[in-house]
């Protein structure tokens, strides 16, 4: 098959200039899911999970967790999701079904699959050298996702793939709805009670755990990794804040590049160290005036998932264009995102606090807040909505917060097309005319204002 | 046998086919509100209770404009369809919106309710959708105490135990009503087309429940003896399709395939009828029982529950209605259904029932092909029955 060279997108021209520190942390990344891989010899009791980051209790437990988007997102940026999509196709699910999901229950089916060879002797049915089949079987589940319905109900299917043969435990965490008038980020009476309830919760999934691992839980260690998170967290925001700069010294790819490590590798120095060397190198950037896009020209907020299989090809297209996309939904208000709100000797209210602050559990109110806070103290000009089409809880105030963006602000947007692991919805006519057509209003309305 | 009376159908049909003209009607000849509430699980019960008409948002036919720039065309019909309502107006005969249910593509509409109509109340009282957990029960009464709240705010009326007794009685008198449609169509003593019945459910969703169990009780009554249902049709069970009911010519066109539907649980169907709220408990409670009983007596994709299996519930009612294959009738993009499909295809293919897929959208009927679907879904049981037949015999 030849390829089409007059529709395939041409590699951009790189004029970006990534952080090296966050090297260290793709490195970490590799460790921690290569040891996973292993966790079944090593006696160890494995937990599958999706949504909210729970790895501080389960680390606590003595548990290995395997976290689904984070292994679906893994495959897809290493473009190995074909044959978890393919397993899940065969199952029965439907494209347009969260590609998370599907990904993550093709994987289940593989390992389903897994187990049923080791039972029956009977093999080849699932191809082991592939990386979607290596998740090791779970010993029980725990769902807790925040803001998007799909999420709870993949964790049922899953549930059922392996024949309910795993026990399963569902954290509740009501969306923060936000219609009173007091209602708003972190205030408000909605704010006040339904942390309480998430953390009565979670003390019941503690129990849960003790009585699946048949260990007390050590509390110690829950607020000791929790002492590391908070760190890890309070660098992570001090050097996000250092971005305000122009030019930025560091930008969201590079904040995305950071994801996993503060949303599930273990709490513990080393996670800390990833953060301190990450703004080591944007302060010495900024002494040095070292920006992270050559002449930079435009910053863009960046709204919507990451689309996992074009990390690098976006990272160098919106340089391309002298775009600095600095901020993000995704980067930016989630992930332990309010470090002030973790008390280690109460570890589990500020946990369930950062459970509901997950920037798809909230209201049209406060995200239009939370966008205009991040537009002025970004500096941004323009937005880019990734139209991330099976991520529905992502994409839902993505039209209204463009109307709110131009209402409030005069910042100007476009709508790409792409998805979160499913590279077949990517439309580069669509990034590269709605980019192009967006940075000629910015022009235009910086030289009526010159 | 019987038909209908279908003049009183007629009348059922207009409610159905233009619920906000109706609702306009009923307030000004009512002089009191009208709330609008979603799919689906809101106890509509506890709006009546205040003598405000609860009606239960529809999708609309009428083709999306300006709901395009609102929600991204990946949603669900409904959700769709209910943000362009709010952006053209239609949907301004409510005073006020209230909401239970968790779906996310639910709240991107009612987000966009609250943008284009910020003047007008849209709360959401999110019942929890885990339903087996130790503290499930305690939060959904939590939840409808928020509602209670809320409506008693909107309204200006108190809801007393009484009032809501009263309320949960009609309800209960109206879907045990409707049940009995139901019933005489799986017992095979009453011919009414799928279209017809999805006309009986939907406008109870939307009319005053004491003139709709009125009617109800009129068609029943008038039922006239008919011919038998023609031999060697072939016995169906319609599945899915949440929220919003699939278009009218789709359930006419799998009709013309020779094809009997025998059972459903469709929410604009069985599923919406098949649970009473309990009497002789506290009201509130009972709301809130209601909800949890749902689920058990038909499963539902949107809520998750350790002991309760939708691909099970299914298998059992299809064995129960003799129904020789299934049609899931899915809106394109729902993804409740989406997850939930695979497990109801293994089931059903597990005790040889076929099973064939149908997914709808807001904008039309690819009639052609459907139609070739269908025929060839019932020719393959057809042979499937001749193919055991002649292995019996
Ligand atoms: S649709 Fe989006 S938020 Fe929901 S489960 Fe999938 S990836 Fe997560
Ligand atoms: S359950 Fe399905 S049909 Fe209903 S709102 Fe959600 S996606 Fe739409």
């Amino acid at each position: 098959m030849s390829l089409d060279l007059a529709t395939a997108p041409t590699e951009p021209l790189d004029k970006s200039n990534r952080l090296a520190s966050t090297r260290a942390g793709g490195k970490m990344v590799a460790e921690y899911w290569d040891n996973i891989f292993t966790a079944k010899e090593r006696g160890k009791h494995v937990v599958w999970y999706n949504g909210t980051a729970l790895n501080p209790i389960f680390q606590a437990a003595g548990l290995e967790w395997c976290h689904g988007e984070a292994f679906s997102a893994r495959l897809a940026a290493m473009h190995l999701e074909g044959p978890a999509q393919a397993a899940g196709e065969e199952y029965g699910y439907i494209g347009e079904l969260c590609s998370y999901a599907r990904t993550h229950l093709g994987c289940a089916v593989m390992t389903q699959k897994g187990i049923t060879e080791k039972q029956s002797g009977i093999v080849g049915m699932v191809d082991q050298d592939e990386l979607a089949s290596k998740l090791p079987s779970p010993d029980f589940f725990v769902n807790a996702y925040a803001g998007c319905s799909t999420g709870q109900q993949w964790d049922a299917m899953t549930y059922r793939v392996f024949g309910k043969e795993f026990p399963i435990f569902n954290v509740s965490l009501p969306m923060i709805w936000g219609n009173k008038p007091d209602a708003g980020y972190l205030r408000g009476a909605e704010w006040e009670t339904t942390p309480l309830y998430v953390e009565e919760q979670l003390k019941k999934l503690i129990e849960f755990i003790e009585y699946q691992t048949k260990r007390p839980f050590d509390w110690d260690a829950l607020s000791e990794n929790m002492s590391y998170i908070k760190r890890a967290s309070e660098l992570r925001l001090e050097a996000m804040a250092l971005c305000a700069a122009a030019p930025t010294p560091a930008t969201y790819w590079d904040w995305v590049a950071s994801i996993a490590p503060i949303n599930f590798m273990p709490a513990n120095q080393a996670l800390v160290d990833y953060f301190q060397g990450v703004k080591d190198e944007i302060q010495y950037r900024i002494a040095n005036s070292i920006s992270a896009v050559q002449n930079e020209k435009y910053r863009v907020y960046f709204d919507g998932i990451m689309n996992w299989n074009k990390l690098g090809f976006l990272t160098r297209k919106f340089a391309e264009h002298d775009v600095a996309v600095v901020a993000g939904r995704y980067t930016h208000d989630s992930f332990w995102q309010e470090p002030d709100l973790i008390d280690i000797n109460r570890p589990l209210l500020g946990m369930a606090q950062h459970y509901l602050i997950c920037p798809i559990n909230h209201g049209l109110k406060i995200m239009e807040e939370l966008l205009i806070k991040r537009c002025d103290e970004y500096g941004i000009d323009g937005i880019a909505f990734h139209s991330t089409r099976t991520c529905r809880a992502m994409t839902n105030p993505q039209h209204i917060l463009a109307k709110t963006a131009e209402r409030d602000r005069g910042i100007k947007s476009f709508f790409f097309e792409g998805d979160v692991a499913d590279a077949s919805f990517y439309k580069d006519e669509s990034l590269e005319s709605g980019l192009v057509a967006m940075l000629e209003t910015i022009d235009q309305q910086r030289s009526r204002r010159a | 046998m019987s038909e209908l009376d279908l003049t009183a159908l007629a009348v059922l049909a207009a409610a159905a086919g233009d619920p906000a003209g109706y609702a306009r009607r009923w307030k000004a000849e009512n002089n009191r509100p009208v709330v609008g509430s979603f799919p689906m699980n809101f106890p509509s019960e506890l709006v009546h209770a205040t003598g405000a008409l609860p009606v239960i948002v529809q999708e609309s036919r009428t083709p999306i404009t300006e709901g395009r720039s609102l929600l991204p065309e990946f949603y669900c019909s409904y959700t769709r369809s209910v943000a362009d309502q709010a952006a053209v107006g239609e949907l301004d005969v409510f005073d006020a919106f209230l909401l239970a249910d968790h779906c996310v593509q639910l709240l991107g509409a009612a987000d966009v309710i609250r943008w284009a109509k910020p003047e007008k109340p849209m709360h959401f009282a999110q019942f929890i959708s885990s339903m087996d957990d130790p503290w499930s029960g305690a939060q959904v009464l939590d939840k409808v105490r928020a509602l209670q709240a809320e409506v008693e705010e909107i309204v200006g009326v108190t809801v007393t135990p009484e009032r809501l007794s009263h309320s949960i009685r009609l309800f209960n008198e109206d879907r045990r009503l409707l049940r009995e449609f139901w019933d005489r169509r799986r017992a095979g003593t009453l011919r009414i087309t799928s279209r017809q019945l999805q006309v009986l459910v939907k406008s109870s969703m939307v009319m005053d429940i004491e003139e709709h169990s009125e009617i109800l009780r009129g068609l029943l009554a008038n039922l006239d003896p008919d011919e038998a249902a023609p031999a060697g049709l072939v016995r169906l069970h319609l599945s899915g399709h949440f929220c919003a009911p699939p278009r009218p010519e789709l359930l006419d066109l799998i009709e013309e395939c020779g094809v009997l539907v025998v059972n459903d649980d469709l929410y604009h169907g069985a599923r919406y009828i098949d649970t009473d709220v309990p009497e002789g408990v506290d009201p509130f409670d009972a709301l809130a029982l209601w909800y949890l009983d749902r689920n058990i007596s038909a499963p539902c994709g949107t809520r998750v529950q350790r002991n309760v299996d939708w691909d099970e519930y299914l298998v059992s009612s299809v064995e129960q209605s003799g129904a020789q294959g299934v049609i899931v009738l899915m809106a394109k993009f729902c993804e409740p259904l989406m997850l939930y499909y695979p497990e109801l295809r293994k089931a059903l293919e597990n005790r040889d029932v076929p099973v064939l897929l149908i997914e709808t959208e807001h904008e039309g009927l690819a009639e052609e092909a459907v139609r070739t679907r269908v025929e060839t879904f019932v020719e393959r049981i057809h042979r499937n029955e001749m193919k055991v037949g002649s292995s019996v015999s």
